[in-house]
């Protein structure tokens, strides 16, 4: 056990950054299924194909093309997902979703590995890339910090969307009342669309920006969705915020447990899940609704 | 209100009925083997296919009747997997009663289930499904790390292959050639229990949904307020639907790992908890033996397309896909138009 100082500080990094990757891949879960009432358990598939998209593009362009080309071609995916098979299903019960939304992920898993095969990828850092900052407390790897700063920038830049633009507006009036805002003439459609689109590109972009970290195997989708599940039930189902608070503090509860008791750093949050559904199953910043159907 | 037509019928005309089908029913049973044969089945599958049908059928009475999505039934079985090999290995070394080992298991998967579904019964929907998915996850990696006990991903083996009075279940049977219906040595002992068991199972799953119990589950599914309103405490009830389904799911897992004298890790993964949804929904989720249709047709497709392709699960991924697009009822259920149940209520 490493309780000095310096240890716990350089885990409460560890934790955010960790907790970072759950807010980009939760976002994304958070608000289709605030706008649609969509749980998609295919969001964790846009991660391992940007991952993989990047990794092919960046191996043979650099890495700045594989971060451009991964979230385009998730997004194109998640465009043909959604008017081909999901919009069939969004007034259906959350049961049908999830099975179909299971079964997308099966398929999207299982073609990776086809394609891929099962191993596990890992993305060379360019040696520019590769060099460390040292913090005081740590010598910390440059890339992470980056990485760090990046999904920050894209989260606030998300929610400029959401908050400043009118697509976003109709997102979040769609969110409120969709019959509504059919009615006054604003084109769900197409903004539930654009919603599925944007959450999926981010997780893609994530994807590719973290195979440097963790590496890449046909499973590291699925592996990083269950995690977002806690973290958008912790935050609260259709909550932004709650998402981004949810996402930190799973993150860091992961992490610290990690310093004093290892063996439960991976059940640990399955607690936390547990308790948050029992007692405010809305969440820390969703709207308390009734939880019913 | 769906299965009024059942009861109505005149005592006589009923057991008639019950006698027609579990007549047919033990006759499939009996002849499963050599027909699966024809269709390069063989007796070790067609063994483990009952097995794991019966945990399916047991997770159907909350999916099918209850309209309540679980994504964490592999505790369920996991448990009822690593209780029987902990039970042999630790309290009956020296007297490996399967039917011991069978009671003792399932009591404990049963109270487990009884726990966890004071707690699971609060919610509904989505927030169901992740509630399940959270417990199954902490049993997971309890298991996981709790290495002294569990052996950790390593699976728990060396336990003795139980016995029923003098006879060794691993016993084969005696070798008689049946042409293209194979030999019928190619069948342990096992099978002849499973078989038994299977059709005991059926019998109980038809008998409590054929009763009042089964009536009121589907009132709460169909609408709660209105069965609450009209007396019933739908807590209750649903309380129940999950003890039963934990309680099969723990038998069923029970006999996977005695059958293979081992327990696997991944009996309690959430790929487990998914497989019974497919299994599941590709039989027909309102059809009685449409659960363990669905076990069957997707384990045997998994062990003939598995030595041809590597896409498989690819396969199995896209059946899935289709059913739920195209035959909600699953398999039996399009067959069956018009059935007592219609599944499209609960996919609605």
């Amino acid at each position: 056990m490493n309780l000095s100082l310096d240890g716990v500080l350089t885990q409460l990094l560890n934790g955010f950054i960790l907790g970072l990757i759950y807010v980009a891949i939760a976002v994304g879960l958070t608000i289709v299924f605030g706008m649609l009432r969509l749980v998609n358990f295919a969001h964790g598939a846009f991660y391992s194909i940007g991952a993989y998209i990047g990794l092919v593009v960046a191996t043979q362009y650099g890495l700045v093309a594989g971060l451009i080309a991964a979230p385009l071609a998730v997004a194109i995916f998640a465009v043909i997902l959604d008017r081909g098979l999901l919009r069939w299903f969004y007034d259906k019960e959350p049961t049908a979703q999830i099975m179909v939304t299971f079964g997308v992920a099966i398929v999207v898993e299982e073609t990776l590995r086809l394609i891929f095969g099962g191993s596990t990828h890992r993305f060379p850092l360019p040696d520019a890339l590769s060099g460390s900052l040292n913090l005081g407390f740590v010598v910390y790897p440059a890339y992470r910090i980056g990485l760090a700063f990046a999904i920050v920038a894209l989260i606030v830049a998300l929610w400029l969307f959401i908050d400043r633009t009118n697509y976003g507006l109709i997102v979040r009036a769609g969110t409120r009342d969709r019959v509504m805002v059919q009615l006054l003439g604003g084109d769900v459609r197409l903004a539930s669309t654009i919603i599925f689109a944007l959450g999926g590109a981010v997780a893609g972009l994530v994807g590719a920006a973290a195979s440097p970290i963790y590496s890449v195997n046909p499973e590291t989708g699925f592996n990083f969705l269950i995690p977002s599940f806690v973290v958008v039930v912790v935050g609260g189902l259709g909550s932004f915020w709650g998402a981004v608070l949810g996402g930190i503090l799973i993150g860091e509860l992961q992490s610290l447990t990690t310093l004093v008791a290892p063996a439960a750093s991976d059940i640990v949050i399955y607690v936390a899940m547990a308790i948050v559904l029992l007692l405010r199953p809305s969440g820390l910043m969703g709207e308390s609704e009734v939880i019913k159907g | 209100m769906q299965s009024h037509s059942a009861n109505l019928a005149p005592p006589a005309a009923r057991r008639g009925d019950d006698l027609r089908f579990y007549t047919l029913t033990a006759l499939g049973l009996a002849l499963f083997p050599f027909v699966f044969h024809l269709i390069g089945g063989y007796g070790e599958l067609a063994t483990k296919i009952l097995i794991v049908g019966i945990g399916a059928m047991g997770f159907n009475v909350l999916l099918g009747y209850a309209g309540l999505l679980s994504y964490g039934h592999a505790a369920f079985y996991g448990l009822g997997g690593y209780i029987a090999g902990l039970t042999l290995i630790h309290l009956l070394p020296a007297f490996p009663n399967l039917w011991l080992t069978l009671l003792i298991t399932v009591a404990a998967v049963t109270f487990v289930a009884w726990l966890l579904g004071l707690l699971y019964v609060r919610l509904y929907g989505i927030y169901f499904a992740l509630l399940t998915l959270a417990f199954a996850q902490m049993v997971f990696f309890i298991a996981f790390k709790w290495r002294a006990v569990t052996r950790g991903d390593d699976g728990l083996q060396g336990f003795p292959s139980p016995s029923i009075g003098p006879w060794d279940l691993q016993t084969p049977l005696p070798s008689i050639a049946l042409g293209p219906f194979g030999n019928l040595g190619d069948l342990k002992l096992w099978y002849i229990f499973v078989a038994i068991l299977t059709l005991l199972v059926i019998a109980f799953v038809r008998t409590l949904l054929r009763s009042q119990f089964g009536e009121v589950l589907a009132a709460i599914r169909e609408n709660e307020e209105r069965s609450t309103f009209v007396g019933f405490n739908p807590t209750s009830y649903k309380l129940a639907a999950i003890v039963i389904s934990g309680a099969l799911c723990g038998l069923s897992g029970a006999l996977r790992s005695l059958y293979d004298q081992f327990a696997a890790i991944d009996m309690l993964g959430v790929e487990t908890s998914g497989n019974l949804v497919i299994y599941t929904v590709v039989g027909g989720v309102h059809s009685l033996l449409g659960p363990i249709v669905g076990t069957g047709l997707i384990m045997y497709l998994q062990n003939v397309l598995s030595a041809k392709t590597e896409a498989w699960r690819l396969i199995e991924g896209l059946i899935f896909i289709a059913v739920i697009v195209f035959m909600p009822g699953g398999m039996l259920g399009s067959f069956k138009r018009g059935a007592k149940f219609s599944l499209k209520k609960v996919l609605k």
